[in-house]
């Protein structure tokens, strides 16, 4: 009988697991009561993992409408007439009555929640109450306080307050930190923590030689300054940015220039950008009023960041689109609020989160910023040059108006003390049949966004046309918005604002050349068939031509209008030569095409209010039309010599745009203020919106953004906000993960109820503050830490240690390690004398395996070797991930995963025992191998250092020639002929590539 | 492995069993499956493996059969006669037709194929699919299935993770989390690809926020089923040399270093993985099976789609035998398309089907007279349906609102009808299904309860029914 052998399986597996705990209880003991009892460190997670499912946050889900997350909810009476929690009374706590009880129908927790609580935990919650049952704010929420740094006895175990505070807790807990490692495993953990890459030999030979007292700190600070460094503690933020180069999904779309936003990282890292400043960028790069330009290239850096955005997945084809933004806007706020706060706001889409203090009004907060932020194709080398040059052709515009306006009318024109009224927009226009969405024949763009500069600030109504020999203003230009503004090949986009879609069709009139219309409809970018091919038109007619897009089947939903110059092609966009757009005017309608009149102006139509007007911008096409007349009547001068300089800046500024790059940023939109979705339904919204604003639990400076856009600047201000308690703590705890291989706080996404709590509390907000302090720098902050004893000692434990210590979460040593999937990579294509230290640029394309297909692959693989790479230059394409890295637990890019798995997969053995990629490298080692002029003991030797940055020892050589002895008579090669022959040698690079010394720290 | 002397075949030293007491390491199922947990998530496994299995399983092993693209129901397994009188009308006349995938809604399109009833039971099964037909008396068959998405990706990604979005754990790897794998040299969570892998690419296969030794082992056709499982070395003897001597440099570092479970963990892993490079290989290697059994899969049809397919069944066989836990066939790469037959609906239709029919069925009734089908679970399903309408004049275009699926095997009531849809096959009337059912159910007859098989992501116990799934009690026995 099958079944009933799967019974006795189970059965005997249960008493197999019982006899564990049995035993786990027996080996280690419960910790003894603590002398106070705190609510944070005691109290709180035995509630959130006991009681807080039913009396949390969350009013859904609450029971006997009991609430324990709070004082006033658990002392004050409850609908039965009982108190829940009475301080300093246990006896009258009906708390304590329940969780005491035996009888299934009053315990607590209930028997079919699977919980109980141990002895320890009900006789804490029982001390607690008796001393008062003090409540406190979770830990994470109390901004961090400049702890006093504790003394302990052994001064000489001190570099820094690291070590003090560490030793403290050594002491606390009877234990005695380990010995100072040795200088071999200290350089190799340097290294390798620093930069991702094993120590080169002359390195090693440097320091072990170096006797000076400071010859630890230089090499710190040696790899800090190393362009490595940023190329390893990038693919870090990689891993919480989720970054891919493809959108995934079924034809995996490229991501336009992702690979941008990894260079800007690595960039950021090596020149210590200071975090605020990052947090900002990546935030709302795009809208600082002081943005960074690089020092040496000049371009624009702060921008690239907003790619952080736009790392994540996509489809082409849902048929609820809505539903679609909304998962995609979650994504954004999952990640926004992991990476900075390591809060899981997104638990609060369908109701209120069920442990933290996140209302769903919160959420829905934070949605209205990112419904408000539109991606968009933005420039990836704007320089601080380019700017400029269009600054003073702007400059020379202005100038040649107000030149010739004072020969016209014969005086200056004061443009301050003008009293005429603009042209009255017709935007907004409507009858039942159509609804004008932007008319730009007036002077203006009608309030739409001007991303870029194609389409400058104003329309070209009255712009000067020039004679062909360039130095006769002809007549002044008819309105329309052109790409045009600046001259060709200047890139930029007019967006208009959010509307309702409530007509058939969305018409333009435009003319121009490989350029662009798409109608972006609740945001969705992917424009494509089957479903949504017709909204995006190239437009390649110079003619005036009405482009006319169905949008009956969309009404109801939000929309906007994009026009730019350039196409995209699979979702890449780019601007080639002599694109340009123009437009007079778009509007929604039913029916045919509707013609709209000319917006009018208000003025009295005189020569002298015109040319008063046209300078100012403000004129009207009957102002432009009058003037017009009067210049073909010859009545007005036309000639003037500045019109050559106009030329020749135009040609600088089109010469500056030849480069141009683009990559997959945002642009700010118009503030949309979203309704709750009620239990994350988009069928079932609330009535109210809930304003854009930070999440209520934290302090913030104001908490309702007050911006026109959507207020990610406001957000940014929020999150490095000093009254912000989590932001310091978070990157200091995720540099401290990264050194130590564990965070003060485990959980690093998570510092919410649910997270671990702080192994060294005090010690985290002391480098908190001091981050702040120092100016937000990485580096510092690394250095520091580094500098500590702390992170010095052996890796080798003890009996004891295994036994008190097990988890080694008092760090009396430092952990064995394995190096993360990117450095094993690295280290073999570093050893093996084939790395090439190339940075940044373009991805190296994935190399592809028989068994990596589907949709969207590639057509041609990339280079089994990367082309010698770091691994951080790979391409990364969500469909066809690296089964190496995989393999290796980089953690697949969907959301934020600041802290990787450690898994032990035979697929990691199989790969470093059988790859192709394994196997040449090691065979090109054996090469360069039979070349030393070595013996065989040097040559061991050799390798040694290279691979493990120390000397073999005698055993370990006399292992070794036992090894190569035994293949070379497997290969029938005698063992004069071994030292040539490098298939012996290969085979021995081969084995030391699988030692596990070479992939772990130890 | 006749030259494996040199191997460390050791058991469990004391120290290492009281390592996995301390960090909490679960069962001796866990051990067998591939490697070690992370620290930071033993306490959840612990948790976890209190209670699992949460009740007595009704079988071990499920195949999951996939069906890339979108079956037909009204021309597979829910008939619907007024198609046939319709023939050519309007649909929108006749109810009120949901936006499409493609939006070209042709007029109602008959089923160019005749139902036939099987079996004692009389299920009603279409020509498409005579071998199947001769099985229904195993067969739970589920008319009445929903889809929350209606384009391939995300549905994709629904059906094998519970949700419509990339990057989550797919459901053969919350089986393995769950319940380890009961075969010490193989992967817990095979699937085999017959050609296609499916819209959404491998990440319907992966682990997700789940530890890494819960993906997939994608197995594939040919002499490396497997990426790196064949030994580079000239001979056996080099390997197992250079095996031997990287083994006893790790051991003496292990020694100089007193505790280093990672390192332990680390050497173990080899000893598998060399195991797998002959495991891996016998598991493809056909000749101990008759040349009977090799028919009643198909592997002798003229079809070679039949025949490809067939071998795939067969190796999902032998692994169920192995012990192997979840299963999951892709289909192979028929001449034109998978099931989704947006156009020539017959052609593309009458090319899958006989691709899969005859071995589907060869390996039920193959576990069967081995006495392993009550113990094995087989899921025969696609991601949604197909309208009842023409997209165009000839396909059939997406339909999540209905489609039908089955099951067969251990716990299973075979010859039942569950569910109903509307007299033109395109809405559910009678007992919705939904795919958190499917894996509601599933997971049921595994002996887990689907709504405590649990992992803490991202501030969530996080399930992969997430907040859904009942189970379908009316087609268990």
């Amino acid at each position: 009988m099958k079944v009933a052998r799967i019974k006795v399986i189970c059965l005997s597996l249960l008493l197999f697991m019982g006899a564990l705990m049995l035993n786990q209880c027996t080996e280690s003991g419960q910790p003894s009561m603590p002398e106070t009892v705190d609510f944070n460190f005691h109290i709180r997670p035995i509630l959130v993992k006991n009681c807080y499912l039913c009396h949390g946050p969350d009013p859904s889900s609450r029971q006997g409408n009991l609430r324990l997350d709070t004082f006033e909810g658990a002392t004050s009476a409850g609908e039965s007439g009982l108190t829940a929690i009475v301080p300093g009374r246990p006896k009258k706590s009906e708390v304590i009555r329940r969780i005491m009880n035996h009888n299934p129908d009053d315990v607590m927790p209930p028997p079919e929640s699977k919980l109980t609580l141990t002895e320890r935990e009900k006789k804490l919650l029982e001390k607690w109450i008796e001393d008062g049952a003090e409540w406190k704010p979770h830990w994470a929420f109390i901004p961090p306080k400049e702890p006093d740094v504790p003394e302990v006895s052994n001064v000489e175990e001190i570099n820094n307050e690291v070590d003090a505070f560490v030793l403290k807790k050594l002491e606390e807990n009877g234990l005695e930190p380990l010995d100072k490692a040795g200088k071999n495993t200290l350089i190799r953990r340097l290294s390798y923590i620093l930069t991702g890459l094993p120590p080169s030999v002359e390195d090693v030979e440097k320091f072990i030689t170096d006797s000076s007292p400071d010859a630890y700190e230089k090499l710190v600070d040696h790899y800090l300054s190393s362009p490595q460094f940023g190329e390893h503690w990038a693919r870090h933020w990689m891993d919480v940015a989720r970054y891919a180069e493809t959108k995934g999904h079924e034809f995996d779309y490229q991501i336009t220039g992702a690979w941008r936003y990894r260079d800007y990282l690595i960039r950021a890292l090596n020149d210590d950008v200071p975090y605020d400043q990052l947090v900002r960028e990546q935030l709302a790069g795009d809208l600082l009023a002081k943005p960074r330009w690089n020092k040496e290239t000049g371009i624009n850096e702060s921008i690239l960041g907003t790619a952080f955005f736009t790392l994540s997945e996509g489809t082409h084809s849902p048929v609820d689109i809505r539903k679609d933004e909304a998962d995609r806007i979650d994504n954004m706020i999952d990640v926004t609020t992991k990476t900075f706060q390591a809060l899981t706001v997104s638990c609060s889409r369908c109701h209120d989160h069920k442990f933290d203090p996140i209302p769903t009004a919160d959420y829905y907060s934070m949605y209205g910023v990112m419904e408000s932020s539109r991606f968009a194709p933005r420039l990836a080398n704007l320089t601080f040059q380019q700017v400029e040059d269009i600054q003073s052709l702007q400059k020379t515009q202005e100038h040649i108006r107000k030149k010739l306006a004072k020969r016209w009318i014969g005086k200056e024109v004061d443009n301050e003390n003008d009293t005429s009224s603009p042209e009255q927009p017709t935007h907004g226009q409507s009858s039942e049949d159509y609804k004008i969405l932007g008319d730009f024949r007036g002077s203006s763009l009608d309030d739409w966004k001007s991303d870029g500069f194609a389409f400058g600030n104003n329309s070209t109504l009255g712009e000067p046309v020039l004679s062909r020999d360039g130095n006769k203003v002809m007549r002044l230009a008819e309105g329309k918005a052109s790409s045009l503004r600046f001259g060709e090949g200047v890139p930029g986009a007019l967006r208009s604002s959010n509307f309702i879609i409530d007509h058939d069709f969305i018409g333009i009139r435009a003319r121009g050349k490989k350029s662009t219309i798409r109608v972006i409809i609740d945001n969705f970018q992917l424009i494509q068939h089957p479903i949504y091919g017709d909204l995006m038109q190239e437009v390649k007619k110079e003619t005036w031509h009405h482009y006319k897009i169905d949008v009956s089947k969309w009404k109801g939903h939000k929309a906007y209008v994009e026009i730019l110059p350039g196409t995209y092609k699979k979702h890449e966009y780019s601007l080639p030569e002599g694109a340009y757009i123009e437009a007079e005017y778009a509007l929604v309608f039913n029916g045919g095409w509707k013609s709209i009149p000319e917006p009018k102006g208000s003025s009295e139509l005189n020569l002298n209010n015109a040319v008063r007007d046209w300078v100012a911008n403000k004129g009207s096409a009957d102002q432009i039309r009058l003037i017009n007349q009067k210049l073909k009547q010859g009545a007005l001068s036309i000639g003037i010599p500045e019109i050559r300089e106009l030329y020749k800046q135009r040609d600088v500024v089109k010469k500056n745009f030849d480069g141009a790059a683009y990559f997959m940023g945002v642009a700010d939109g118009f503030g949309i203020n979203s309704p709750i979705f009620v239990r994350g339904s988009h069928q079932n919204i609330s009535e109210n919106l809930m304003p854009r604003a930070f999440l209520s639990a934290l302090p913030a400076e104001d908490t309702i953004f007050q911006s026109s856009g959507s207020g990610r600047e406001e957000l940014a201000e929020a999150i490095v906000s000093e009254k912000n308690p989590l932001t310091s703590r978070v990157i200091v705890n995720r540099i401290w993960h990264h050194l130590f291989g564990r965070g003060i706080v485990e959980t690093v996404d998570n510092f919410g109820l649910q997270g671990k709590i702080p192994t060294h509390p005090e010690l985290l907000d002391y480098l908190a503050i001091k981050f702040r302090k120092d100016g937000w720098s990485v580096k510092n902050m690394i250095k520091y830490i580094v500098m500590s004893q702390s992170f010095q000692r052996v890796v080798e434990g003890n009996e004891e240690l295994q036994k008190n210590d097990p988890q080694n979460l008092w760090l009396a040593h430092f952990p064995v390690r394995r190096i993360q999937a990117e450095s094993i990579r690295d280290a073999i294509l570093a050893v093996s004398g084939n790395l090439d230290s190339t940075m940044y640029g373009e991805s190296v394309p994935i190399h592809l395996t028989d068994f990596m297909t589907g949709r969207g692959r590639p057509a041609q693989s990339g280079p089994l070797d990367g082309n010698g790479r770091r691994s951080i230059y790979v391409e990364v394409r969500r469909n066809f991930l690296s089964p190496m890295m995989l393999a290796f637990d980089r953690p697949i890019p969907f959301s934020t995963f600041g802290k990787r798995n450690v898994t032990n997969v035979p697929a990691q053995s199989l790969f470093l025992m059988n790859d192709p990629f394994i196997i040449h490298q090691a065979e090109l080692m054996g090469q360069e191998v039979i070349k030393q002029d070595l013996s065989m003991e040097d040559r061991v030797q050799w390798i040694y250092m290279k691979t493990l940055s120390r000397a073999a020892t005698e055993e370990e050589i006399a292992g070794a020639k036992d090894f190569l002895i035994q293949q070379a008579g497997t290969y029938q090669i005698s063992e004069e002929e071994m030292l040539h022959d490098p298939k012996v040698w290969k085979d021995y690079c081969h084995a030391v590539f699988n030692l596990k010394e070479f992939i772990y720290l130890i | 492995m006749g030259k494996s002397k040199h191997h460390i075949h050791r058991p469990l030293s004391r120290r290492e069993m009281l390592g996995i007491c301390k960090t909490g390491f679960g069962s001796l199922a866990f051990l067998s499956l591939f490697g070690s947990m992370p620290k930071s998530k033993t306490e959840e496994f612990k948790r976890l493996m209190q209670h699992v299995p949460h009740h007595m399983p009704k079988v071990k092993s499920v195949v999951f059969l996939y069906m890339d693209g979108g079956v037909s129901q009204v021309d597979s397994f829910d008939p619907k006669p007024r198609l046939d009188k319709e023939n050519g009308e309007d649909p929108n006349k006749k109810f009120k037709v949901d936006d499409t995938q493609f939006g070209n809604v042709g007029k109602i399109l008959k089923s160019p194929w005749k139902f036939k009833q099987y079996g004692e039971c009389g299920m009603p099964v279409s020509e498409l699919f005579p071998h199947i037909g001769s099985c229904v008396d195993d067969i739970a068959l589920v008319r009445s299935m929903v889809s929350d998405f209606p384009e391939h990706t995300n549905a994709n990604y629904f059906l094998h993770t519970g949700s419509g979005i990339q990057g989550r754990p797919s459901m053969g790897a919350w089986v393995t989390y769950g319940l380890g794998s009961e075969n010490q040299n193989l992967p817990g969570y095979v699937v085999l690809n017959g050609g296609l892998v499916p819209p959404g690419g491998l990440d319907n296969f992966n682990s997700g926020f789940l530890p890494a030794s819960f993906q997939a082992s994608v197995l594939k056709a040919g002499k490396v089923p497997l990426p790196n499982i064949k030994p580079f070395e000239e001979t056996q003897e080099l390997q197992d040399q250079k095996l031997a001597f990287i083994n006893q440099m790790d051991n003496s570092l292990l020694g100089s270093l007193g505790h280093a479970d990672a390192i332990e963990s680390a050497i173990s892993n080899y000893e598998l993985a060399y195991r797998m490079q002959s495991s891996i290989p016998e598991l493809t290697e056909f000749s101990s099976e008759t040349k009977e059994t090799q028919k009643l899969y198909g592997m002798m049809s003229d079809d070679p789609y039949t025949r490809s397919y067939g071998a795939q069944c067969l190796l999902a066989r032998r692994l169920v035998e192995r012990g192997v836990r979840f299963i999951e066939l892709t289909c192979p790469s028929v001449k034109g398309d998978r099931w989704d037959q947006h156009s020539e609906l017959k052609d593309g239709h009458e090319r899958n089907a006989h691709a899969v029919d005859q071995p589907i069925a060869g390996l039920i009734k193959d576990l069967k007279r081995r006495g392993l089908l009550n113990e094995t679970l087989i899921v025969w399903m696609g991601e949604f349906g197909r309208t009842p309408f023409a997209q165009g004049t000839d396909g059939r275009d997406h339909n999540p609102s209905a489609f039908s699926m089955w099951m067969a095997g251990g716990g299973i009531k075979g010859g039942t009808i569950y569910g109903k849809t509307d007299d033109y096959g395109y809405r559910v009337i009678e007992n919705k299904t939904t795919i958190h059912d499917i894996h509601a159910t599933m997971l049921h007859l595994l002996g887990i309860d689907h709504e405590r098989l649990t992992f803490h992501f991202g501030g969530r116990d996080v399930r992969l029914t997430d907040v859904h799934g009942h189970l379908i009690k009316d087609i268990l026995t």
